[in-house]
């Protein structure tokens, strides 16, 4: 044990910067879960945070607006085409066109397909219905639901009609210059060309012209077939040449669609501008304002819709990148999640319950409160299904109304982070709650009223409560009885028995709740009973009367106190009779020691040979140590069993240190040692014993000096803090101090050979003297320094009195 | 002639010892073992003080004190390896003139016999007569008027300073002065860290009036409030 500590070759400074290491470690156990951020650390904390946030909130935006747009079918389709030539609305309008020019070419209306087709050509977006297909196009609907920029429309009203002028078939369609048209029909003198450009020229080849130029889609019909260009292109109308689901183009022609005999004469020609201009046109006969600007819409519409779903893709690509940059950083994160945590914990339970309800009806509110549309919706979207309502189709309707909202959905959302990061990082205690709070102040006040007012209470309602019922029941009974009365039969009786067996049960519960009445008394008793045992008293026991149900309960209480006061009894005998061992052991010790020491001293006095006289005054020597010891030892032992007799006093501890050392100025003078002391002012005013407290200075005094390296500093200095006053006696040991040594254990000492004179006490002294008034001690070393440090709560100045 | 002294002690090593001691004093000692005998032996008129143990067969200390204060008035010095406040107190309550607890000192044990009787031999005039203005504390007598203090009789050479302070302390006695306070009176001058310079002084009084200047009897330290000079019957 010795040698351990004792090789001195160990390099000093190696110790020191492990004592460092340590420190630093015990410093980051101390704060637990405050991680120590490096340099920068903030810094990507908040950029991953930042990507989060944008991610989240793009990606959410970008999302919610897609499926809103899906779900609620604002798009022409395809969807992904982006030239407007190419829709089904394209064609359709297109062939509703080459319709009503074959109206016109004809002379009237024509049976398009064996009377299978009609339309009605009075209006414009014609319905055209037809059992096995089942199309269904509204090209106004549409128009309307897109917010295309329609330009301002003036309201034009309609001019008196003096007279009905003459008007050409084709009137409404001639100054439309989106669709160039060139209608012939009949042959030779029966010939008829309608057009809206010049009729004398060769219209075949300028239109063929054109639709290479501004108008790039041309269409022919000729000898009752159809063909198309567009562009340089010919497109393939008829494919497979039979009329199905799944053919493009809806005219005549295809081998289940022939052409009427009226049509075999006429010969359209016509071109689509590639860029379609807004266009207005008025028919006074039918009485209103009139537009047909199908294309320019159409072509709007496919245009806006390119953008639209381009710059949602775009929002997703960067709310993707953000989000990688979030899960690089993911980890260093966290601190910026504690920091909200911490703010949004004294957001009340009752303030977070109302915000996701504002939330959820702000999301929720348009589609409830518009739930007929949805539901219209949600019709044409099963319509076409075989089982009505399918799964798809509720899906759907649940993504329109999902996405009525965005912005709610978003603030949702990050509603739902927010909570769920306080839930994480707060324990459940930290979090407030005006309902909880009110409850518990309730509880409280009702807590502090007796047990048994308590209990009377609610047993008095349970009373009452049962009476009122058993009042209300006796009607329905009446009720019963007389029905059975009149109407006798097996269900009435058992009715009526079920009855009287519900009613036997509540005069049952009646009684029951009456007699715990005197059950609240019991408890009360029982309750009075086990404070008065908390309070001290452990003489009168507990009777209650025989038959009372707490019988049991008062009889193992009374045991158990029964039991205290025996072991209480037990405990007082056994610290007295420890003292009285302690005090004779002292008084016994000490008489053969009074016999030595005067002997020695007799001895000391005579005249001996030297060797006979240097053997006195060892004798002599080690006698007084022996009973330095022997009070050090009497003292311990009185204050390790409480014994110790303690004068309580307000003092100043810094005059306390002054007396002690001007007191050991002597010895301190004559060691050589320098002592730095730092000392306040002003008084340091503490509550302790002043002559118990000078042992334990003057022990580490003493102990400084007996231990401390020749001509080293001892520093003594007292600070107060925060209520404390810490004394401390720090001095360089002259030997190695053990590592892992409890100093204040008994008989330890920093040189175990035990030679110094000391009784290996004074640490231990003063640890057990400092407790016993009220403070406390410590022992630190690093390396060679060793540290006492004496620490008392400080008086108030308020409290003097 | 030299006045006799009654040891009592169960252990008569012990008695034998302090016979020895006191006997190289010039003072001549009778012996007793236990209380009664005590009693027995303290009739001799020429018994003038009693050095008596308390913890003793037959009859112990503190008992065979009362019976011997029923006959004679003598100085008893009780001798107890009780070493506890509560056995001091009791002691010297019971009628004890001091009280050394074993192990002892013995030239403090023969300084405190010495001093009683002293007390009780060339003072007791002293004290009978009570002289105007003179104030006594248990062996000292302090003489304002002249500023003398004595002890046992002896008259204390004091330098100036410490006549102040003993001045001071002996018109107050009980009551607690911190340093600064007595600084203040002593010096007129208004202090500042004076703890060591009154201590000085205060020690060089002890070594002067105290029996044992380690464990003072008369002024005392009030640890973390100041000083004081305690009264004694």
């Amino acid at each position: 044990m010795d040698t351990k500590w004792n090789n001195t070759d160990k390099d000093p400074g190696e110790a020191l910067e492990r004592f460092v290491a340590e420190e630093v470690r015990e410093a980051a156990a101390a704060g637990k879960g405050v991680k120590v951020l490096r340099p920068g650390g903030r810094v990507k904390a908040l950029v991953g945070f930042l990507a989060f946030f944008l991610g989240m909130t793009l990606a959410l935006s970008a999302l919610g607006a897609l499926g809103n747009r899906i779900a609620w079918e604002r798009d022409p389709s395809p969807r992904w085409e982006w030239d407007w030539q190419e829709t089904d609305a394209f064609r359709g309008e297109v062939s509703h066109y080459l319709r009503e020019f074959l109206t016109i070419g004809a002379g009237g209306a024509v049976d398009f397909y064996d009377g299978v087709y009609y339309w009605d050509g009075g209006y414009n977006g014609a319905v055209v219905e037809q059992e096995a297909i089942r199309t269904w196009w509204g090209f106004g609907e549409v128009a309307e639901a897109t917010t295309v920029d329609q330009g301002t429309l003036e309201p034009v009203f309609p001019a008196e009609p003096e007279k009905e002028p003459e008007k050409e078939p084709d009137a409404a369609y001639q100054t439309d210059k989106n669709v160039l048209y060139y209608i012939q029909s009949g042959e030779g003198k029966e010939r008829k060309i309608y057009t809206n450009t010049d009729p004398t020229k060769d219209e075949q080849g300028r239109l063929m012209a054109r639709s290479l130029r501004e108008y790039n889609f041309y269409l022919q019909f000729k000898d009752g077939k159809v063909s198309i260009r567009k562009g340089l292109q010919d497109l393939d109308v008829y494919g497979s040449g039979i009329y199905d689901g799944d053919s493009k183009w809806f005219v005549p022609g295809y081998d289940n669609f022939p052409v009427s005999e009226d049509l075999k004469g006429v010969t359209v020609y016509m071109a689509v501008r590639q860029t379609p201009e807004r266009y207005y046109g008025v028919d006074y006969k039918n009485g209103g304002t009139y537009y047909n600007s199908a294309f320019y819409s159409l072509a709007r519409q496919v245009e806006e819709s390119e953008s639209f779903y381009k710059t949602q893709g775009l929002l997703l690509f960067i709310a993707m990148w953000c989000l990688v940059v979030w899960c690089l950083l993911r980890k260093s994160v966290e601190p910026v999640n504690r920091k909200i945590a911490s703010w949004t914990v004294h957001v009340w339970t009752e303030a977070r319950f109302l915000l996701v309800t504002a939330c959820l009806l702000w999301a929720l509110l348009p589609g409830l409160l518009n739930l007929d549309l949805v539901y219209e919706l949600l019709y044409s979207y099963s319509y076409g299904w075989e089982d009505g309502y399918s799964f798809a189709a509720w899906g759907m309707a649940v993504v329109r109304l999902v996405t009525m909202n965005v912005p709610a959905l978003i603030a949702l959302f990050w509603l739902w982070r927010l909570l769920r990061n306080d839930h994480q990082q707060n324990p459940r205690e930290a979090r407030r709650s005006l309902l909880r709070t009110l409850f518990r102040s309730l509880r409280a006040s009702e807590l502090k009223r007796p047990v048994e007012k308590r209990l009377a209470r609610s047993g008095g309602l349970v009373l009452l409560a049962l009476l009122t019922y058993f009042a209300l029941s006796l009607f329905p009974m009446a009720v019963l009885v007389n029905f059975v009365r009149v109407h006798p039969g097996i269900w009435g009786w058992c009715l009526l028995l079920l009855a009287c067996l519900l009613e036997a049960l509540l005069v049952w519960a009646l009684y029951s709740a009456w007699r715990s009445r005197g059950l609240a008394k019991d408890i009360a008793a029982l309750a009075d009973q086990v404070e008065a045992v908390r309070a001290g008293d452990l003489e009168r026991p507990l009777r209650l009367p025989e038959d009372a149900d707490l019988r049991q309960t008062a009889e193992s209480l009374n045991d158990i106190q029964a039991g205290m006061k025996a072991a209480l009894a037990e405990q007082t005998r056994s610290e007295r009779m420890k003292v009285e061992l302690v005090s004779n052991v002292s008084h016994d010790l000490k008489t053969p020691l009074t016999s030595i020491l005067s002997y020695a001293e007799l001895l000391r006095q005579e005249d001996l040979p030297p060797a006979a006289a240097d053997y006195a005054k060892i004798i002599d020597q080690k006698a007084q140590r022996l009973k330095t010891m022997v009070e050090d030892v009497f003292d311990i032992s009185k204050a390790a069993a409480d014994q110790l007799p303690v004068h309580l006093e307000r003092l100043d501890l810094a005059k306390l240190l002054r007396q002690t050392l001007a007191d050991l100025d002597g010895p301190i003078q004559k060691s050589g040692l320098t002592f730095k002391v730092e000392l306040p002012g002003e008084p340091v005013m503490i509550t302790a014993d002043g002559r118990r407290l000078y042992r334990v200075f003057q022990n580490l005094i003493d102990n400084a000096l007996r231990y401390a390296l020749e001509g080293s500093r001892v520093y003594l200095k007292l600070k107060t803090a925060e209520g404390t006053a810490e004394a401390s006696v720090r001095n360089t040991s002259r030997s190695e101090l053990p590592e892992g040594v409890d100093f204040t254990a008994r008989f330890v000492r920093g040189d175990s050979s035990r030679t110094d004179g000391g009784s290996g006490l004074g640490l231990s002294i003063a640890s057990s003297f400092t407790e016993a008034c009220g403070g406390a001690f410590r022992v630190e070393t690093v390396a060679d320094l060793f540290t006492a440090v004496v620490t008392f709560p400080t008086e108030q100045e308020g409290q003097e009195a | 002639m030299n006045e006799c002294i009654l040891v009592v002690d169960d252990d008569p090593e012990i008695v034998n010892a302090i016979a020895i001691t006191l006997e190289r004093e010039g003072y001549p000692v009778r012996r007793a073992y236990d209380g009664l005998q005590a009693v027995d032996e303290c009739l001799d008129p020429a018994v003038k003080l009693i050095l008596i143990d308390v913890m003793m067969p037959r009859l112990d200390g503190l008992s065979a004190l009362l019976r011997i204060r029923e006959k004679r008035n003598l100085p008893v010095i009780v001798l107890s390896a009780k070493s506890e406040d509560t056995d001091k107190i009791l002691g010297l309550s019971m009628g004890a003139d001091d009280y050394v607890t074993k192990p002892y000192n013995p030239q403090e044990l023969i300084a405190r016999v010495r001093s009683q009787l002293r007390r009780y031999t060339s003072l007791g005039d002293v004290h009978a007569e009570g002289r105007q203005g003179l104030l006594v504390n248990g062996r000292l007598s302090y003489d304002p008027a002249g500023r003398i203090l004595r002890a046992d009789g002896d008259e204390v050479k004091l330098t100036p300073t410490e006549s102040k302070i003993v001045d001071l302390l002996f018109h107050h006695p009980g009551q607690i002065f911190p340093a600064e306070e007595i600084y203040r009176r002593v010096w007129n001058e208004d202090a500042f860290s004076c703890e060591n310079t009154v201590m000085v002084h205060i020690r060089r009084i002890r070594e002067k009036i105290e029996l044992n200047p380690k464990e003072p009897d008369y002024i005392k330290v009030v640890w973390g409030i100041g000083y004081k000079m305690e009264q004694h019957g």
